[in-house]
């Protein structure tokens, strides 16, 4: 059942009274200016001790008797089918316990053809190259374009385009008619890796029919059901076990073949098997941000308004599709008309795989290009642009925000990034550095939602446990349900024991993608320790005679009544729970029907060019950024400056590169393939605005992993083409580029 | 890339092991392997030529966090493959076994080295610090308590091989500016972009063990 109740929240600056459906028996909601003692807090993270000191157990730390090492064969050529497979030579090496073969048809080189398993690492890997095998080699395409054409060789049988799958609102034909200016530019973004630094992996282990798979993954439940049925087994037989993962950004949200081949090595062996993939594999085959052509249309009239948008992209997610960027443009700004025409083009390179913020990095850049190029020509502040068709409502699904505080963003943002004094119209600089200035905004989900069960544990001894099947990948997950366990017992975080990463417990969380396990496991995770606190408050009310309703938890102590005398430390009181224990169970409720859950942020950069050698350094980004309730501003800090440096990484360092020719990733090593380091750090300055949200759920927290990473590109490719003059329409921004428009430029003008 | 051996690639010749075994046992125990140019690939820390060793598995000994380990490696085991899976310290992480990330950074006689691109046998004589001997006990070095403090991890995976790379920075530049840091550090990728706050854990860690020191 449930109740209407009323509250307030701050927003931008004005306080706002909100009249929503919450459920009967959820704890009461945390509100706007709640006085909260933990959380809210800038806590430390419970397991930092752990990973500075090197306890931390990652999957590819685990160690168990007997285990053998597993090392997969992979097809070198991007198209083939194997005619033969001789596993013979490999298994009568010494030391190789098992050898199985997997694929018969690769369809990107890098695929999974035959694997061994033996008593070392270096065996194994000798072993590989005594397999035989022979391939018919295939025709084959990896550049996107060749793909599209018709004569290329197929990737798929029924073609190698999908789509375009198609958005509209409104009319677009109306809506360039009504413009006063209409803009038009191609952006184009390269495939991307993750790049998680522990490699994908796993360790597999029998029990008589029943399997343990310890997964550097983020997603212990789908890991879990996938194997189960990919073996025919039931659920209650397999059990997935994370305690740490390094790092994931979407590489690690469902089960690979690894797993399943490490399960079939471990049972052929009678032994179990780890199999960690190489650097090399992970950058082959484990997943990427599909690359993207966006060709856009905009028009305006003459304030800034926005009349129409209408983009036609498409992209390569290898041989899966996923190449989809048009949120941003459908979601982000106010436009009555838009549609959206996306295309997936294969090829036979490795499968996409969601990666932080996936489509929504692409489309922002080349959105918040296009909103610049457009602020040029209308000779208007690019930020006035913004504000100019700032959404009151929700753009696409037309509900009323619960609450957006990027009004605030906007204001916050640009006067500690100065952006008044630092922003000049795009001229033609003097000088070999040149500074420029732009901006981007960041759109996310992150609401969370069910199903989602935790459990409060309270014994006798005062000590606490709560447990759930959520999975922390350096989000601090621990640390938050921690913090909340803490809040409503009374308590320290360091008192509080929390068990998450492994299905046996049958708490399901969602899997930590889409920034939705804060959202998602923290309210959970307060329904728990209300009921714990509830019930034993029952057991306190009966031996001590009182009524359960004039307990309350204080400092440390459980208060009785309005007399300090009789009230007791938390361990006396929990002293008389006797032998027995306490068990609660909470779910997370569902969220409030009738708005648009969203965070919002803006960021601001500047750059500096140096015009001789092309390079582009970033001096300083300032952000500001809501998530809600930040449940710990300091681990909330750490992923919003975390995102920003992922998508400096995108503007200005990564991409794929592939050999036309040969079929074969060029760059799969970290030497090749740059990843952003210390040197390429600017300034962040980094402001958390309060966009406490008490209609989502009963924290009023929402997720955070996603929404940084978002507008970095966009405003970075802003201040680039701001600092020189002209603008660079194809990421990443690398010295050649800049050089080459600097060039162009130059001609133009002589 | 690894591949098997494709049939229509004629197996090679004879091959490096087979070539070593072929030489005989006596090789093992004694006579000399140098490679032209004079300098011996196998040297000892007094420089003399050496016994050949290997490729089975041989003892060697080495000091690691202040104790003295005798492990069995083949010659071609690299540092930290001896450090994890024969010494049982997988603290020190493995990323990209090809010296470009700094993830297995050690300390060897207070020095940075990546344990990737090195041969568990050429740290033979050496003092190896891993991140599990950079505290003491329950005590943990300033380094360690500035990571937490800052808040400068979040998976934690690149994290043992930053803390020693600052300790070594800190070692060499007490007071280091920020440009130092950031050179110091360059050697040290971090893909959840922590680098911010391992910044400000450096800083702190330097007035720590300044303060230390006095």
């Amino acid at each position: 059942m449930s109740k209407k109740i009323t509250t307030y929240l701050r927003e931008n600056g004005r306080r706002r009274e909100v009249t929503f459906q919450v459920p009967d028996d959820e704890p009461r909601r945390w509100g706007a200016d709640e006085l909260l003692r933990v959380v809210g807090q800038p806590i430390r993270r419970v397991d930092a001790l752990e990973k500075v000191t090197g306890r931390a157990r990652y999957t590819y730390d685990i160690e168990l008797p007997g285990m053998l090492y597993g090392k997969i064969l992979r097809c070198p050529h991007p198209r083939a089918k194997v005619i033969s497979l001789d596993l013979r030579p490999a298994k009568k090496m010494r030391g190789i316990k098992a050898a199985i073969a997997w694929k018969e048809e690769a369809l990107f080189a890098g695929e999974e053809v035959a694997a061994v398993a033996g008593v070392t690492k270096d065996i194994a890997e000798d072993a590989i190259h005594h397999i035989r095998v022979e391939y018919d080699v295939l025709p084959f395409v990896v550049d996107q374009d060749q793909a599209k054409n018709s004569r290329a060789p197929r990737v798929r049988e029924e073609g190698n385009t999908q789509g375009p799958q198609i958005y509209a609102r409104g009319d677009i034909q109306d809506g360039f008619a009504s413009a006063d200016l209409i803009v038009e530019a191609t952006y184009t973004t390269p495939v991307v890796i993750h790049v998680p630094l522990e490699t994908h992996g796993s360790v597999a282990q029998w029990n008589g029919d029943e399997l343990t798979v310890w997964d550097s993954t983020q997603a212990v439940f789908s890991v879990r059901d996938a194997l189960a049925q990919a073996f025919e087994m039931p659920k209650s037989k397999v059990r997935v076990i994370k305690e740490h993962t390094g790092g994931a950004f979407g590489s690690k949200l469902w089960m690979r073949d690894y797993t399943v081949i490490a399960a079939k090595l471990a049972r052929q062996a009678g032994r179990p098997v780890k199999l960690m993939l190489s650097r090399e594999e992970d950058f082959l085959c484990t997943g990427n941000r599909p690359s993207s052509v966006q060709q856009l249309r905009v028009g305006a009239t003459r304030d800034g308004t926005l009349t129409a948008l209408h983009l036609r992209s498409y992209g390569t997610a290898g041989i899966t599709g996923g190449a989809g960027c048009s949120w941003p443009i459908r979601g982000i700004y106010r436009c009555e008309n838009v549609k959206t025409e996306e295309t997936d083009v294969f090829t036979n390179a490795g499968p996409a795989c969601p990666f932080r913020a996936p489509g929504f990095v692409q489309g922002s850049f080349a959105l918040e290009s296009i909103l610049d190029e457009l602020a040029e020509k209308l000779e208007m502040d690019p930020l006035e642009l913004r504000k100019k068709n700032y959404a009151e409502v929700d753009p696409v699904q037309g509900l009323p925000y619960s609450i957006k505080a990027l009004a605030e963003e906007y204001e916050v943002g640009a006067k500690a990034f100065d952006w008044k004094r630092k922003w000049q119209p795009a001229h033609v600089k003097k000088g070999t550095s040149r500074r420029g200035v732009g901006l981007g905004t960041a759109m996310w989900f992150g609401a969370g939602a069910p199903p989602c069960h935790v459990e409060a544990v309270i014994r006798s001894d005062g000590s606490v446990t709560i447990s759930c099947g959520t999975q922390d990948i350096g989000t601090a997950t621990r640390t938050i349900m921690a913090q909340i366990a803490a809040e409503e017992l009374g308590l320290d975080v360091g008192e509080i024991e929390v068990d998450i990463g492994d299905t046996e417990s049958e708490l399901y969380a969602p899997s930590s993608g889409g920034s939705q396990t804060a959202a998602t496991v923290t309210p959970a995770t307060r329904v728990a320790l209300t009921n714990a606190r509830n019930q034993l408050f029952e057991v306190l009310a009966s031996k001590l005679g009182v009524a359960s309703e004039s307990l309350a938890i204080g400092d440390h102590r459980v208060l009785v009544g309005d007399d300090p005398s009789k009230s007791l430390a938390w361990a006396d009181a929990t002293r008389h729970l006797g032998r027995d224990i306490i068990v609660a169970l909470g779910s997370r409720a569902p969220n409030p029907e009738g708005f648009s859950y969203r965070t919002f942020g803006a960021q601001f950069a500047e750059v500096e060019v140096d015009t001789e050698t092309g390079q582009v350094q970033v001096l300083k980004i300032v952000s500001a950024q809501d998530c809600g309730r930040a449940i710990n501003p300091l681990t909330v800090q750490g992923q919003i400056k975390g995102g920003i440096v992922q998508g400096l990484s995108y503007a200005l360092l990564e991409e794929r590169i592939m050999d036309r020719e040969k079929g074969l990733m060029l760059n799969a090593n970290l030497e090749d393939y740059k990843i952003a380091g210390s040197l390429e750090m600017p300034e962040i300055d980094s402001i958390i605005v309060d966009a406490t949200d008490p209609i989502v759920n009963n924290v009023g927290a929402k997720g955070i992993g996603e929404p940084p990473i978002i507008p970095t590109a966009g405003a970075i490719a802003n201040a680039v083409a701001n600092a020189i003059g002209v603008r660079i329409r194809d990421l990443p921004l690398t010295p050649d580029k800049i050089l080459m428009a600097l060039e162009q430029q130059e001609k133009r003008a002589g | 890339m690894d591949q098997g051996q494709s049939k229509r690639v004629k197996r090679r010749g004879m091959s490096r092991r087979g070539f070593l075994k072929g030489l005989g046992s006596g090789v093992l125990a004694s006579g000399f392997w140098h490679f032209g140019g004079g300098d011996s690939l196998l040297g000892n820390d007094q420089g003399e030529r050496n016994t050949s060793l290997g490729p089975g598995e041989v003892p060697i000994t080495l000091k690691v966090n202040g104790r003295s380990h005798t492990v069995k490696v083949e010659p071609r085991m690299t540092l930290i493959d001896c450090l994890r899976m024969k010494l049982h310290l997988p603290g020190t992480k493995p990323v990209c076994d090809r010296g470009e990330c700094g993830a297995c950074t050690v300390l060897l006689d207070g020095k940075s080295v990546y344990s990737c691109m090195m041969l568990a046998m050429d740290a033979r004589g050496k003092a190896i610090t891993t991140i599990e001997g950079l505290s003491s006990g329950d005590t943990l070095h300033p380094v360690q308590e500035a990571f937490i403090q800052h808040d400068g991890l979040q998976c934690g995976f690149c994290t043992p091989g930053q803390i020693l790379a600052v300790t070594a920075l800190l070692n060499e530049h007490p007071d280091p500016t920020d440009e130092e840091i950031r050179v110091g550090l360059s050697g040290n990728l971090c893909r959840c972009g922590a680098y911010p706050h391992i910044f400000e854990a450096v800083q702190t860690a330097a007035v720590s063990i300044r303060a230390q020191k006095k």
